[in-house]
This record gives structure tokens, sequence and C-alpha cells, in this order.
């Protein structure tokens, strides 16, 4: 990704300038009362992720994490919603319109700040968002918390395979049947957890060394910078959410 | 007498512990000489430099009495922000000495400078000086986590003296490392000398010590036994007797000197035995 941000503009942008355009979907979707157009930041959010080539991981993440928790409120919805207007009935199973119209809103909403919030992960990599929040003034506590357990949850898992290996050598069976990795489960997971525990005394130690908590304000090596485009898309939302409200008003 | 660091009737016993780790230790350490700390495991080196570093009483606990000065401050009232400018501190385990946030060598060796907010322009320079210097510019675009053991340690050596702190604490910096990895390490500590920074290193390679340090501290169960030039005290027989090993040069001048060879010192490097035996073997009329 680092690679192609350097030339796509969308992934160019400055991660709060992504972020905003997140809340603005959110946003939006409670200020239009139709839920169509919720249903429309779908596709809206798909071209975006397309243009910024991340097309293909976009769906996978929408459909493996939103698909069957909204095909599963709007069927409550339709079901168990109160309602007079009855389409369907077979004993105390019963269809409305009102069911059925409020799980659309309801779906819709859900799928459009779903996506906005997926496409946000996708086209900004954390090391920039952190960097900007802490420009924001997220403490350097915050930003190392967040950046480390990226870092870290690797390593564990490293360290998991090893302990496993280590395991074996002492004769606990890891591979088999259910029962049997079940079995391997505490053996496997105890060392790991109190190993993590004694590294880190060590780990704030390193950080104390290379003067984390020094009285002076912190640099950067790495930095990000807000171009013209931000400027232009930052202002386009703005535009759009007051003709928004206007035509929420006026309407 | 120039002193940076003055210790006196300092002791210390961990929260957990029954017993003093560190008894009644008093010493001055002068200013750009290199001191190194020897003695047998469980001795309380490492507890020594965490008391230098100020982790002891500010991360660790425990019940510390006595005086601890750092260049004339009081560690107690020094916060340990405060010390990371002044003290730089090397320790033992390498696997650990890695920030975790960097994906690069060289943003990890940076990372120090950020935090005490030095100008990214200077920051760039000084990393590529220390890289070159510690010799690991082939490492710069290596993601940290994917070094050997002995990469880290030279990772994590680099990334506190970039810093350039005055005094270097360097508890066991070549654990990890092999014969010419070693001498690169002392090399570096030479290189940091004579820039004129005090360092305190905890080392096991006699010989080394034997070469590179002005003074020997010898800790063996928590008290400073002996103290004194690296002459004076790696060629005290006394030494062996508190589980140090001595340099095979002074073993060798000590047992000659039992057999009746008169040597006029004992040699404590190799170049010192050289010399001695070609005196001894001239006096007794031997041509080389």
């Amino acid at each position: 990704m680092s690679q192609a941000a350097k030339t796509n503009y969308i992934l160019n942008l400055y991660p709060t300038t992504k972020l905003l355009f997140t809340l603005f979907i959110a946003l939006s979707v409670f200020i239009v009362p139709t839920y169509w157009y919720a249903y429309a930041m779908l596709p809206v959010c798909l071209i975006i992720a397309i243009a910024a080539g991340q097309g293909k991981e976009f769906i996978t993440l929408v459909r493996n994490g939103l698909l069957i928790l909204l095909v599963f409120i709007f069927l409550m919805q339709a079901f168990f919603y109160p309602g007079a207007q009855i389409l369907w009935q077979a004993g105390i199973l019963k269809i409305t319109q009102e069911g059925i119209l409020y799980g659309l809103n309801m779906t819709s909403r859900i799928l459009a700040i779903g996506s906005a919030f997926i496409l946000f992960f996708r086209i900004t990599s954390v090391k920039d968002f952190v960097y900007s929040l802490e420009k924001l003034g997220l403490p350097p506590k915050g930003a190392y918390v967040v950046l480390a357990t990226l870092q870290i949850i690797p390593e564990m898992k490293k360290q998991t395979s090893v302990i496993m290996d280590a395991q074996k050598t002492r004769g606990v069976e890891t591979e088999g049947t259910m029962m049997v990795r079940a079995k391997a489960f505490l053996p496997t997971i105890s060392p790991l957890i109190l190993s993590s525990l004694a590294s880190t005394e060590e780990r704030a130690i390193t950080l104390e060394s290379r003067a984390f908590s020094a009285p002076v304000k912190k640099t950067h090596l790495y930095e990000i910078y807000k171009t013209k485009h931000d400027t232009v898309v930052r202002i386009g939302m703005l535009v759009a959410l007051l003709i928004l409200i206007a035509g929420r008003i006026l309407l | 007498m120039n002193s940076v660091i003055k210790i006196s009737n300092m002791s210390y016993k961990y929260p957990t512990g029954k017993v003093d780790v560190l008894k009644n230790i008093n010493i001055e350490i002068e200013k750009g000489l290199l001191y190194a700390v020897v003695g047998p495991n469980g001795g309380g080196k490492t507890t020594f430099c965490n008391v230098l570093r100020g982790f002891i009483p500010h991360f660790y606990r425990g019940d510390l009495r006595g005086e601890v000065l750092v260049n004339g401050k009081n560690i107690v009232e020094s916060t340990l922000g405060e010390l990371s400018l002044s003290v730089g501190f090397v320790f033992q385990n390498p696997f650990i000495q890695i920030s975790g946030v960097k994906e690069t060598v060289f943003e990890e060796v940076a990372y120090g400078l950020e935090n005490l907010g030095v100008h990214p322009d200077e920051i760039r320079t000084r990393v590529e000086a220390i890289l070159k210097l510690v010799k690991i510019e082939h490492l710069r675009d290596k993601n940290p986590f994917e070094l050997s053991g002995g990469q880290r340690q030279r990772v994590a050596l680099a990334s506190i003296i970039v810093m350039e702190p005055d005094i270097l604490v360097i508890d066991e910096p070549t654990s990890q490392l092999d014969p010419q990895g070693t001498e690169e390490v002392f090399e570096i500590i030479q290189i940091m000398k004579e820039k004129g920074k005090t360092i305190i290193l905890v080392e096991h390679k006699i010989e080394l010590i034997a070469e590179f340090a002005d003074r020997v501290i010898l800790l063996h169960d928590g008290e400073i036994v002996m103290e004194g030039t690296t002459q004076d005290v790696l060629s005290d027989e006394k030494a062996l007797s508190y589980d140090v090993m001595l340099p095979q040069y002074a073993m060798l001048g000590l047992e000659l000197k039992k057999r009746g060879v008169p040597l006029r010192k004992i040699p404590i490097t190799e170049e010192q035995a050289v010399e001695e035996m070609n005196w001894w073997m001239a006096e007794r009329g031997v041509r080389i």
C-alpha cells in the first residue's frame, strides 16, 4: 500500500479528510430519510475503493462482515415489528408493511455506515491515521499503544507456534481431533500470556531508554501533509452536507 | 577528581526479596573513563546498572538506601525522562530492546531522537552516521523484528549511542555475538570512549576488558569487593577467590611467578605478556 500511496490521489488524502468523509456518510444517512439514498452509499464507497485499488478487499470485507448481520436484522424487523398492514401470515408469524420499511431503513443505514468505515480502514494506513491523531493532540502513550498492538500481534502469533513446537517436544499432542486440540489449548496459551506479561516490563525499560518520557516535545521523522486536494474534498463535503440539510428542511 | 556519578552507602533490596542485593556500595565514577563491572552471575551487576540509570527506584520499587548522585543530582529526585537525557542504557536481552512501533531499522534507530525532539533533518544525518559506525547500514530497511540476535544487539546499541548521552551503561552487549561481532562492539565502545563518554560496561569476556577498560569494579554477592585500575585488579590473585576468571596472560604470569620467574609485573594483555616474556628471556641470555 505504501508504494501505491505515492501515486494514488485518494490514498494520498490526509487521514482526517478520509475520516471526515466517513463521518459525512454516517451523518448524511440520518439527514436523508429515504433508504435508497443510504443503500446508494455502498456503490459510492465501492467506486472509491476501486479507484483506490482496494475494490476486491472492500467487497470481501463487506460480504464477510456485514451481509449475514444485515439479513438477520432485516428478517427480525420484517417479522416482529408491530404493524397493521399485514402482507403475509402463517400462524403467529406475520410480515407487515411497516416491518419491511423499518427493516430497510435500519439495514440501509447500518450498511452505509459499516461500508464507510470499512472503506476508511482500507484506504488509510494505521500509521498515518495515528500520526494525524497525534498531531491533533492524542497523547504519545495512546499512539504507542495503537501502533505497538499492530506489530505485537504478528509477533505473538510467531511465539505461539514456537510454544506449540516446544510443547510438542515435551509430548503434548497439538494435532488431531477437536478434543486433542482443546486439551493442547491450555499448555499453549498459558506460557504465551505469562511470557507476554513478563516482556512488558522490559518493553517499558526499552521505551524509557529511548527517552520516551523525556520532558520535551517529540518530533517525527515520518511526516504527511495536507494538500490542496484535502481542502477541495473538505469544502465539497461541507457544501454537500449543507445542501442535504437545506433539502431536509425545505422539502 | 571530576566524578559524574557518586554513590555513597547505597544498599538495595528488591520488593519481594528478603536480603539486600546491593550492600553498602561506595564508589565515584570518573568522567571519561571506561569502567568494567565484573563478577559471578547473581552478584548484582545488572541491579547495579539499573540503579545508575534510575530504573531503581523509579521503575522497580524496593528499598533503596544511601545516596546516588548523577551529574550532582540525586536520582531519587530526577525523573526517568530527565535521566534519559544524560544516561544511555543498553541492556542484556536484545530480543526485547525494540520499540515495537517502527517498521525499519532506520526508523528504529531514529526513535530515541524523535522522543528527544531533534529536528528531522538532523535525525537523518545522525542516524546515517551511527548506522555506518555500528556497521549496520545493510540492515537499514529491514524490519527490526526480523533480525538475528546479534543484529538486534547492534541495533540496540546504535539506538542508544545515537542519542549521545554523556554516560553509557552497557549490560553484556556481546552475549549474542560471535568473536567478530564482539570485537566490532568493542571498537564502537572504544570510539565512544575517545569521544569522552563515561562508560560503565558489564562484560564477562575478561581478555577484552583487560584490553579496553580503564578501571574494574568487582561485584560479589552485592558488594564491591575489589575496585581499581584494570592492571591492578586483573593481575591480583585475590580476584580468583571471587569466582572471576583472570586473563590467560595474567594466569601465565602468576604461575611463572609462583615457579620463581622474576617478572617485573603480571601481564594482563597479550602485548604485555609478549613484552614481559621477551624481557625475561633477554635477562636469561636467550636471543630471539
